[in-house]
């Protein structure tokens, strides 16, 4: 489906005399509502919304919804449950009504009281869920049900419509009538918000519209594809079907994000402020005749040093009041406490490259895992982290200082080719981090491995990592201690090498040394060959041999591939051959490349009592667009296929009788 | 959270990620002398691998006149590791109990005290599980300076359930325990009786009269983690029941008679027959030539029509909704789904009967008298003149009377099976006077398993193209019904190409279809054909084909001393037959031998011939028992590593 952005300006009109809510009717099914038994244009699908409305009301502060559902096979008598998730000091359900209509027409009205159910409850929120469950629904009913949230008067909830859900949608309404006073309509802090926005995410043909006698904004979309459901997907929460309003001080997304950008900025530059006591401290981790690269360094490291709160445990109020520490209002404070979250430490390194003279900027990520950034949605939900951007010998470079143990130069893959807001000599702007080149992401892994005759083996195994594999490690180091670590690579060990050999884990080496490559070394046994009577057969590819590769199996796909960073796995097995065995046949060299993209190398070198077996793995690319998909599937499946080479070790009397 | 549409729980330790705090019992206090005793404790060596350790827990129950319990708990835990920070007390709660005092302090590791407010505590509700409605919430405490080292000291008194008459003391925990005790204070004359499950016990002292404590030093936690199939965790805890109500009665057996009868007085009533459900039932039987198919439609209706929903609330989680509601609504739990089939069977002139159970095999135990369980399923009684070989989960009662051991909840297992997960378990006949635990059944292998039939074409380029057909029976039968259930085509075509796609990377799926007979006894079929590039790998002038293309039957498995049991899951007979038809201008070179593997709890049989250009693979596979003893570790090993060892055979073909 082709989706269309837009960012619109509301049209806001006088007041007019408002009516009373009217809730959505139930409609009388049609025949052929009744009787389908699948939908076309959603082959497969396990239920489908016959139609959806929603009706948001800021006049009269309610929302209602009313939605009509097809089911079609077992599976989809799971929509006969609704659970609506609400904020109990805020809102209130009312007028819930429900019914079940069978194919035949015969309609089993809901008459069990729904339950008001606790979620989370504390002393300053309540956030519960009002859940009912159809009666009498088999496959073929059609579920229709209807409910209204209420807020108070003194509220006005501009609402987010879902257009694209789990589900096919065959048509849907929705409306929303802005508060008629919206000149009057302000955020927590009291500023004006007298303008109303919306962004929309449709197809092509819908659109929002706006009736300016009853100053409702409309939207009617027809057969709405479900979301797809894919692995290695994007995070959807911008790319799905779905219009936002706004009440807004601005009077489009350039004016907000202008001076909304302005005010992070100043807030950005005031925590990084710089202070008698950072000055002092720079003076003492830096030499004046240190280079700038030097100098950047050397306060990396000192800030990388700090206790990260986001990796191990904030303090809570009780504990600095006690400690008579107050939370940290700026740079100074975090290096005060020798602490601060990830993005206190960022700011903090900010300063202290501003006091060292280095042309230095914030910026905040959108984190890949999470979101993906559109500047037509205007909030600063979008953006997590706060990155610096550092220019050292003319060239600017981002640090990622907040992501602990993450190397000089290198960001967490999160904030790698993922959109920023940054500042800049013309103030501020958006731009994207660059990606993470596959030769800043290699895992090497060797194996030394000694075979017996029946096929067992022992040896050992070291995979040194760099990169966002590396980093992955050593924050699991951080949440837990070294034992814990341990079991958790011995799991990983159990993922790659092949069945019926172990690993036993040793331990490793560089685990805190940010600076240097992580190794981890393990010993290995077990029964890895099949024997015949005359021959040994042991798998080509040592790592990974039962492993699945991705894409291999599936067809097709509507949705970009998101591999979140683009790497590089250098394998070198090393088999010595039992006494009295020769090889017969070994993998044979192979070289898969997909230009510019990926790339497969094998080779193999046999010596009289060994062989070493090579492969190296390149993915180049961390994100790819859907069109791309047939060659990306193509490519794994050439690479699956030269996995499954192996190595033929023939006994000596065969071979010399054969000779 | 619980998903347990039967339900009697123990109190443990809860680790939960973080999350805001609140609450409304956080009185000003200091830490109770108890507390600053309990944190005094040494963490002893053998905890030193541990996240946290439980260095004191104590509940203490007063029982009342009227039966009504009071439950105070006291609690320190230290936190020993990083990932031992989410380890922190909780108070379950249902909408007919009540929470009297929950305090929580931490003295941190710098020795500091703190107290929890207010806003230290949350409420968590029972709302993830999409089919179900709980009020069932957990009140958790949050103090400050939960860190390394840190000790968390809690106490809590709640006024527990007025029908509850027993505690589960669940003595073992996943973390280390250095002192627990449990009190309970009953009124004059009541009696006691205790009884425990697992390694281990302790003697009650009367610490006062009518007042008795049990206490327990240095329980080392239980840890599955590295432990390839094992039962539940829940199976093998030690755990500690009392019973002060009616249950209080001498023996076991006796015990036992009186949970059932009191099971049967809650549910009394409850299947009563309406009009529309004895009009349904007539319909449904008329016609019907004996007892199994006058049985299988009804079950059949009720696997069909009943939508799965749980509903707990108070009693409600442990009594059933009205016959005649669940009818008209069309849904209810594992207690309605029994209630509706002995309302039904009831009008068909069949006498059936509630029968508590756990779907984790093992946690009931005859040993140890107690409601604890998760599910409710029904006990049949067979007419003494009814032969039919398609009853076969029969269990046989003490007064000699049949059962038929049957799952209502479980939509896809015919009448006269029952799930894998539910055989070799126990259950208690919940019959009035007639009650009594029972062991459920083991099936024999043949009752449920697969046979897949493959004939292939290999090229001499690797290529192999052919098809499989896979015939499920029985409990196999009923998991692909499932499966066909819960997935729409996309899903099941995906799940399918990924399954194939672990035997053989690069397999592609060119189409599939499934046969799903109505008949729940019916065996449940899949075709489909598949296409996987140099399936056979060159080597020179060889060409190396495995011969079992698909399928695994490996259950993992390590070389590590083993001291817990094996859980083999089910039993079945799994049968493989595969035909390769080998490219021109290759012949076989060397194929691997035979296996003939004979056990008394499984046998595996596999052989590769060669007939003309036609590679024959077959295989057979039975497995007798659900669970081994940890003692056959040794002979489970064999098994398995024979098992792995065949599927990775290789045939060796070579170029003429």
């Amino acid at each position: 489906m082709k989706i269309r952005l837009g960012l619109a300006v509301a049209v806001v009109f006088a007041a007019f005399a408002h009516s009373l809510p009217v809730l959505a009717q139930f409609q009388a099914p049609t025949q052929e509502e009744l009787q389908m038994t699948s939908e076309p244009k959603a082959p497969g699908a396990s239920a489908i919304y016959l139609y959806r409305e929603e009706v948001d009301d800021d006049t009269l502060h309610f929302e209602s919804y009313y939605a009509r559902i097809k089911v079609l096979t077992e599976k989809g008598k799971e929509l006969a449950t609704v659970n609506i998730p609400y904020s109990r000091r805020n809102y209130t359900i009312t007028d819930i009504k429900a019914r079940t209509i069978h194919p035949d027409g015969t309609i089993y009205p809901l008459d069990v009281k729904p339950s008001d159910l606790v979620e989370e409850k504390s002393k300053d929120f309540q956030v519960n869920k009002m859940v009912f469950t159809l009666p009498n629904v088999g496959v073929g009913s059609i579920l229709e049900y209807r409910w209204q949230l209420r807020y108070d008067d003194q509220w006005d909830v501009p609402p987010d419509w879902d257009v694209q859900g789990p589900y096919f949608v065959r048509k849907s309404h929705y409306s929303f009538k802005p508060s008629r006073d919206i000149e009057s309509v302000t955020d927590g802090n009291g500023n004006a918000l007298g303008k109303l926005l919306y962004s929309s995410m449709l197809p092509p043909n819908e659109q929002v519209n706006l009736d300016k006698l009853s100053r409702k904004y409309t939207l009617e979309v027809a057969d709405m594809p479900a979301i797809p459901n894919e692995d290695y997907m994007p995070p959807m929460n911008t790319l799905k079907a779905q219009v936002i309003f706004y009440y807004s001080a601005y009077f489009n997304k350039d004016e907000y994000w202008q001076h909304t950008g302005s005010k992070w900025s100043k807030e950005m530059n005031a925590f990084a402020d710089e202070s008698k006591g950072l000055k002092q401290a720079v003076s003492q981790l830096i030499a004046p005749t240190d280079s700038e690269e030097v100098k950047a360094r050397k306060l990396y490291d000192a800030v990388m040093a700090l206790d990260n709160t986001d990796f191990t445990r904030e303090k809570s109020k009780a504990e600095m009041k006690s400690e008579h520490i107050k939370p940290a209002k700026d740079a100074d404070d975090v290096w005060t406490h020798k602490s601060g979250s990830s993005d206190e430490i960022a700011l903090l390194y900010l300063a202290m490259l501003r006091i060292a003279g280095i042309k230095s900027y914030a910026a905040v990520v959108s984190n890949r895992n999470r979101v993906v950034f559109n500047s037509y949605f205007m909030s600063m939900g979008q953006f997590d982290d706060v990155l610096v951007l550092a220019t050292i010998d003319g060239k600017e470079i981002a640090l990622d200082p907040g992501a602990k143990f993450s190397p000089f130069g290198e960001l967490d893959w999160r904030h790698a080719m993922t959109a920023a807001m940054r500042q800049s000599d013309k103030g501020v702007e958006f731009s994207n981090t660059a990606g993470i080149p596959y030769k800043q992401a290699v895992t090497s892994r060797i194996a030394d491995i000694t075979i017996a005759k029946d096929g067992s083996v022992a040896g050992t195994v070291r995979i040194s990592m760099a990169g966002p594999a590396a980093l992955q490690w050593r924050h699991r180091a951080i949440r837990n201690d070294e034992d814990e670590v341990k079991k958790q690579f011995n799991e990983y060990l159990k993922g790659i090498l092949p069945d019926g050999v172990q690993g036993d884990f040793d331990h490793f080496l560089a685990l805190e040394d940010y600076h240097s490559q992580l190794m981890g070394i393990a010993k290995i046994s077990g029964s890895l060959g099949t024997t015949t009577g005359k021959r040994v057969f042991l798998p080509g590819e040592f790592f990974d041999s039962h492993a699945k590769l991705p894409f291999v199996a599936e067809e097709k796909r509507e949705m970009p591939v998101d591999m979140q960073y683009s790497e590089a796995v250098v394998d070198d097995v090393t088999y010595h051959l039992p006494d009295g065995f020769t090889v017969e046949s070994a993998p044979p060299d192979a070289k898969i490349p997909w230009a510019s993209y990926a790339a497969l190398g094998t080779k193999s070198k046999v010596d009289k009592s060994t062989v070493v077996l090579t492969r190296t793995f390149i993915r180049g690319f961390s994100m790819l667009a859907a069109k791309d998909y047939p060659a990306l599937r193509d490519f794994y499946q050439k690479v699956a296929a030269a996995d499954q080479q192996q190595l033929v070790l023939e006994q000596a009397a065969v071979a010399s009788a054969k000779n | 959270m619980k998903a347990s549409c039967w339900w009697i729980a123990l109190s443990a330790v809860v680790l939960l990620p973080e999350m805001s705090f609140a609450g409304i019992f956080g009185k000003k206090a200091p830490v109770p002398q108890w507390g600053l005793d309990a944190y005094k404790t040494k963490t002893p060596d053998y905890a030193h691998d541990a996240n946290a350790v439980i260095l004191y827990d104590e509940y203490v129950e007063t029982i009342d006149a009227q039966g009504r319990t009071v439950e105070r708990e006291r609690e320190a835990i230290r936190i020993l590791k990083p990932q031992g920070r989410g380890n922190t007390c909780a108070v379950g709660h249902d909408e007919d109990e009540k929470i009297n005092y929950f305090r929580a302090w931490t003295i941190g590791a710098d020795e500091k005290q703190y107290q929890a407010q207010d806003t230290d505590f949350v409420d968590v509700g029972d709302t993830d599980i999409p089919i179900m409605l709980s009020t069932y919430k957990v009140k958790v405490a949050h103090p400050p300076a939960i860190d390394v080292g840190a000790v968390v000291i809690c106490e809590s008194e709640e006024v527990m359930q007025p029908y509850i008459q027993e505690k589960d003391w669940q003595v073992q925990q996943g973390i280390p325990v250095v002192f627990e005790a449990l009190e309970i204070d009953l009124p004059p004359g009541k009696a006691h009786f205790e009884a425990w499950h697992g390694a281990g016990s302790a003697k009650a002292v009367e610490v006062s009269p009518n007042h008795w404590r049990w206490e327990m030093r240095d329980v080392h936690p239980l840890d599955l983690r590295d432990i390839p199939s094992h039962p539940e965790w829940s199976a093998l805890a030690m755990r500690m029941s009392v019973q002060w109500g009616d249950a209080a009665v001498d023996g076991k057996d006796n015990e036992w008679k009186a949970i059932g009868a009191w099971v049967t007085k809650l549910e009394s009533g409850r299947p009563e027959p309406t009009p529309e459900i004895a009009t349904r039932v007539q319909t449904l039987i008329a016609g019907a030539p004996d007892f199994y198919t006058k049985l299988s439609r009804i079950t059949g209706s009720i696997q069909n029509e009943i939508r799965y929903f749980i509903v707990l609330r108070g009693i409600g989680g442990l009594q059933a909704h009205y016959a005649g509601d669940i009818y008209r609504n069309r849904y209810g739990d594992c207690k309605d789904k029994t209630t509706l089939l002995i309302s039904m069977l009831q009008v068909a002139g069949i006498r059936a009967y509630y029968m508590p159970v756990d779907s984790r095999r093992g946690v009931v135990d005859p040993d140890d008298p107690s409601l604890l369980g998760n599910h409710m399923i029904t006990a049949i009684e067979i007419p003494a003149d009814v032969q039919d070989t398609r009853l076969q989960a029969v269990v046989k009662a003490r007064d000699g009377k049949r059962y038929l051991i049957f799952d209502p909840t479980n939509e896809r297992t015919p009448a006269g099976d029952l799930p894998a997960y539910e055989q070799g378990g126990y259950g208690l006949l919940a019959a009035g006077d007639a009650s009594q635990v029972m062991q459920l059944p083991i099936l024999t292998p043949d009752a449920s398993g697969a046979e897949r039939v493959g004939e292939f074409k290999l090229t001499a380029d690797g290529l192999l193209t052919g098809s499989v057909e896979t015939t499920r029976m029985g409990d196999e039968g009923g998991d692909v019904r499932q499966t066909l259930k819960q997935e729409d085509q996309k899903e099941l075509h995906d799940g399918l190409e990924r399954s194939l796609g672990q035997d053989i990377p690069g397999v592609s799926l060119i189409g599939f279809k499934y046969d799903e007979p109505k008949d729940l006894d019916k065996p449940v079929k899949l075709h489909y054909e598949l296409s996987a590039q140099q399936y056979a790998r060159q080597a020179g002038p060889l060409l190396l084909v495995r011969p079992r293309v698909v399928g695994s039957d490996v259950l993992p498995s390590d070389n590590k001393t083993r001291t817990v049991p094996i859980d083999l899951e089910a039993t079945g007979h799994w049968h493989d037959s595969y035909d390769i038809a080998l490219p021109e201008g290759y012949a076989v070179d060397e194929m691997p031998d035979p296996v003939n593997l004979e056990m008394d709890f499984a046998s595996y049989h596999s052989s590769v011939t060669s007939k003309g250009k036609t590679l024959h693979y077959e295989r057979d596979y039975k497995v007798k028992e659900v669970e081994l003893p940890s003692g056959r570790a040794q002979d489970f090993r064999k098994l398995e590593s024979t098992i792995l060892t065949d599927e990775k055979s290789t045939v060796v073909l070579k170029r003429q």
